[in-house]
C-alpha cells in the first residue's frame, strides 16, 4: 500500500473512532465531553462548505453564518408561529386542511404586557387540554430551514457575480450584518436578542440500540450530528470529484480563461454558493434544536471569524483538512478554558486562549498558506510527483536539450 | 465548412474609438495573420470575438450563427477557441486538470477515460507530457504557452484565435508551436495567428489582415500586403529618408 493511502486511511480511523466514542467513553464528565465534541462537529460543517466555497471556489463570503442564521430562524419560526388543531381556535388566522386547521400565530413581542397574548396562547387557555395540538415536525423545520438557506444563497449567488475578492468579502460581510441588525430590531417576530425557543431534536425523547433516551441526553444529537457532518463531506467529496469541482476551481484561478473554455462560469457560480449556504443552514437549523434557542449573537462577525480561522488553519483548499481543523480548534479552545497561576501571576485564560488562537492563525497565514493539515495530507498524496517529474525532466532534457 | 463573418465591426471605450466598422470573413480552414501597430484594435476584435465584450454595432456569425452577444462560454461551445496575450493557464491545477477544463465542458457526459487518453496525446505531441502531475505554475513560460495550445486541442474548435503564441517562447519550443499550428490547420481547422513576430506571421500565414487604429486597412496574401503602401507607411512605417525624398518629389 503506497503512502498516498494514508490520507484515507486516517479518515477511516477518524469515522471508527467518533462512531465508538459514545460507546466507548464512561467518565463523569461524559456529557461535557460529547458537548464539546457535538459543537465541533457543527463548526466542522461550516468549515468545510465554506472551504469549498472560498478555498475551491475562490468566493471569499463572509456571510456564512447569515446562511446559518436563515436556517436556525426559518426552522425556529416555523415551529413558533404555525400549530395544529383539529378545531378552529376562532382567535388567530387559520386554515382548514383536510379537516385539521393550520394556526397561524400572531406575533406579540418580548414585552411583559404583551407576553401571554398572543392567539394561540389564549386558545390553549380556553381549550384547557381538551383539544389535542401538535406544531410543525421538528425534521420538517430543518429540511425547509435547509432549502430557506439554499434559496438566500442562490439569491445571494447572483447578485454576486460580478463581485472579486474584497467587494465580494464586504458584500456578504453587509449581508450577514444587515440579516443579524433586522433579526435583533423585529423584536415583536424574532423575540430580538431573547430570542426564540426551540423543542429539542428529539422533544419526547428516542430509543436507541434498546435503551430509551430522553431530550436531555447528548447521545442522539451527537449521532445527528456526526451523520450530517458525514453527509456534508459526502457531498464534499462527490462535487469535489466531479467536473463540478474541476470547473469551480478554474473558476478560482481564472474566470475568464474559464469561460473561454467553455465553462458556464455564472452557473457554477451560483450553483457553489447554493450547496455550500444550505450545509450552513442545515448546520444551523439542527444547531437550533440541538441548543433549545435561537438568538441574533450566532450571527455574530466573531463566531464567522472562528469559522474562517479553522478553515485556514486545517487548509482551506481541501474540505477535509478544514473540517479536522475545526475539531482540532473546537478541542484546543476547550482546553484552552483552564486558568493557571505561574507564582504571584494568575493567567485568565478566557480571555488569553483568544489571544493564542489569533497568533496560531497568524502564524499559520503566515508561514503555511494552504493551512497546517491540508499540506500534511498532500504529502502524502502529491509527494511522489515532484521526484517523477525531476526524473522525467532529466530525461526530456536529455533527449531534447530544452527545458522550456 | 468553415465560416467566420465579421460585419460592419464598431467599438468605442468612451470617446475613443478602437473599432471602426471591421469586415473580414473566414472560408473554410484559413490560416490568416493579424497583425498591426500596437494600439491598433487586435485584442478588442479578438476580445468581441470571444464574447469577452460586445460590440457597439455590427455582427459576427460563426457557421451561420449570430455570436457576437454570446457570452465567452457560448462562443467557445458554438466553435471559436481562444489564448490570452499573456498566459492564463490555471495554476494551481494540475497540467492534466488544465486539460480535462474544456474537454469536459464541451461534452455533456463524456467518459473520463477518453478524454484522460486524448489529454495524454495532446501533452505528447506538445512534449509536455512528463509534467501532466504538475501544477501548471511549476512550468516555464514557454511550456505554460504549450498548455494553452492543449487545452484548445482538448476544446476542438473550428476557429483558433492565438494572440501572441510566440511571445517569450524558447527558440526550440517555438518549433513545437509552428507544428502544432500547421497540423491543427492540416486536420481542418481555421486560424488566426495575432503577433508581432512578423518573421513568423510571414512563415506560416497565407493570408494577412492588417488593422491600423481600429480601420483595417489591408486583407491579402503576405507578399501582396507586404508591399501595400498603406501598409508600410501605418505598420512597418516609412523610412525617413524616403519621406525626405517624397516631401523632395513635391
Amino acid at each position: 500500500m503506497g503512502k498516498q493511502h494514508v490520507p484515507t486511511l486516517f479518515g477511516t480511523f477518524l469515522l471508527l473512532f467518533f462512531a465508538a466514542f459514545p460507546f466507548l467513553y464512561s467518565a463523569g464528565d461524559y456529557d461535557y465531553v460529547m458537548h464539546v465534541i457535538i459543537i465541533a462537529f457543527y463548526y466542522a460543517i461550516l468549515a468545510s462548505s465554506w472551504s469549498l466555497l472560498a478555498g475551491y471556489a475562490g468566493q471569499f463570503s463572509f456571510g456564512h453564518m447569515g446562511f446559518m442564521g436563515i436556517g436556525a430562524y426559518t426552522t425556529a419560526l416555523l415551529l413558533h408561529y404555525i400549530h395544529f388543531a383539529p378545531e378552529p381556535t376562532n382567535l388567530c388566522s387559520e386554515f382548514n386542511i383536510g379537516g385539521t386547521w393550520m394556526i397561524f400565530d400572531n406575533p406579540v413581542g418580548v414585552t411583559s404586557t404583551s407576553l401571554g397574548q398572543s392567539c394561540f396562547t389564549q386558545a390553549l387557555e380556553i381549550w384547557n387540554g381538551s383539544v389535542p395540538v401538535t406544531g410543525v415536525p421538528v425534521w420538517i423545520g430543518i429540511i425547509l430551514g435547509t432549502i430557506m438557506g439554499g434559496i438566500a444563497g442562490l439569491l445571494i449567488g447572483l447578485l454576486v457575480l460580478r463581485l472579486r475578492a474584497a467587494y465580494l468579502a464586504l458584500f456578504t460581510l453587509g449581508f450577514a450584518e444587515i440579516l443579524k441588525a433586522t433579526i435583533s430590531a423585529e423584536i415583536e417576530f424574532t423575540r430580538g436578542q431573547a430570542g426564540l425557543e426551540t423543542p429539542a431534536l428529539f422533544e419526547n425523547g428516542i430509543t436507541l440500540f434498546g435503551h430509551f433516551y430522553s431530550r436531555t441526553d447528548k447521545l442522539p444529537p451527537y449521532f445527528v450530528f456526526f451523520f450530517l457532518l458525514l453527509l456534508c463531506l459526502g457531498v464534499l467529496w462527490w462535487l469535489t470529484r466531479s467536473k463540478f469541482g474541476l470547473f469551480v476551481r478554474a473558476l478560482r484561478e481564472d474566470q475568464e480563461a474559464a469561460a473561454a473554455l467553455g465553462v458556464n462560469t455564472t452557473r457554477y457560480k451560483v450553483l457553489v454558493f447554493m450547496v455550500t449556504t444550505m450545509m450552513a443552514a442545515a448546520a444551523g437549523a439542527v444547531q437550533a434544536h440541538y441548543v433549545g434557542i435561537v438568538t441574533p449573537n450566532a450571527l455574530f462577525l466573531l463566531q464567522m471569524s472562528l469559522v474562517v480561522a479553522m478553515a485556514v488553519i486545517g487548509g482551506v483548499e481541501n474540505f477535509f483538512a478544514a473540517a479536522v481543523g475545526a475539531i482540532l480548534i473546537q478541542f484546543v479552545l476547550e482546553m484552552l478554558r483552564n486558568s493557571f497561576t505561574i507564582g504571584p501571576v494568575t493567567i485568565d485564560m478566557t480571555i488569553w486562549r483568544l489571544v493564542i488562537f489569533g497568533i496560531i492563525l497568524m502564524l499559520t497565514l503566515r508561514f503555511t498558506r494552504n493551512g497546517l493539515i491540508a499540506p500534511i495530507i498532500e504529502y502524502f498524496q502529491r509527494g511522489h510527483v515532484a521526484a517523477e517529474t525531476v526524473a522525467k525532466r532529466t530525461a526530456a532534457t536529455a533527449e531534447t536539450g530544452v527545458q522550456g | 465548412m468553415i465560416n467566420l463573418k465579421v460585419n460592419n465591426l464598431r467599438k468605442h471605450f468612451g470617446g475613443l474609438q478602437v473599432l471602426k466598422g471591421v469586415n473580414f470573413e473566414i472560408n473554410g480552414p484559413e490560416l490568416i495573420g493579424l497583425i498591426g501597430p500596437n494600439g491598433a484594435g487586435k485584442t478588442t476584435l479578438t476580445n468581441i470575438l470571444d464574447g469577452a465584450i460586445k460590440p457597439n454595432s455590427g455582427t459576427v456569425y460563426l457557421n451561420g450563427e449570430r455570436i457576437d452577444q454570446y457570452k465567452p462560454y457560448q462562443v467557445a461551445l458554438t466553435g471559436l477557441g481562444r489564448t490570452f496575450q499573456v498566459t492564463r493557464s490555471f495554476r494551481r491545477m494540475t497540467v492534466l486538470e488544465n486539460l480535462y477544463v474544456p474537454a469536459l465542458a464541451v461534452g455533456e457526459e463524456q467518459n473520463r477515460a477518453v478524454v484522460h487518453n486524448k489529454a495524454m496525446e495532446v501533452l505528447e505531441f506538445l512534449t509536455i507530457d512528463h509534467l501532466r502531475n504538475d501544477f501548471a505554475q511549476a512550468l516555464s513560460g514557454g511550456q505554460q504557452k504549450l498548455l494553452e495550445l492543449g487545452r484548445l486541442l482538448m476544446l476542438d474548435p473550428d476557429v483558433i484565435v492565438l494572440d501572441e503564441p510566440f511571445a517569450g517562447v524558447h527558440p526550440k519550443l517555438m518549433e513545437v508551436i509552428y507544428e502544432y499550428i500547421r497540423r491543427v490547420n492540416n486536420d481542418g481547422k481555421a486560424i488566426v495567428i495575432i503577433s508581432h513576430q512578423m518573421d513568423a506571421i510571414f512563415n506560416l500565414a497565407k493570408r494577412l489582415l492588417v488593422l491600423n487604429y481600429g480601420d483595417m486597412i489591408a486583407d491579402g496574401p503576405p507578399d501582396e500586403v507586404k508591399n501595400d503602401p498603406a501598409v508600410i507607411e501605418a505598420y512597418l512605417g516609412v523610412d525617413e529618408d524616403e519621406k525626405e525624398e517624397m516631401a523632395g518629389a513635391q
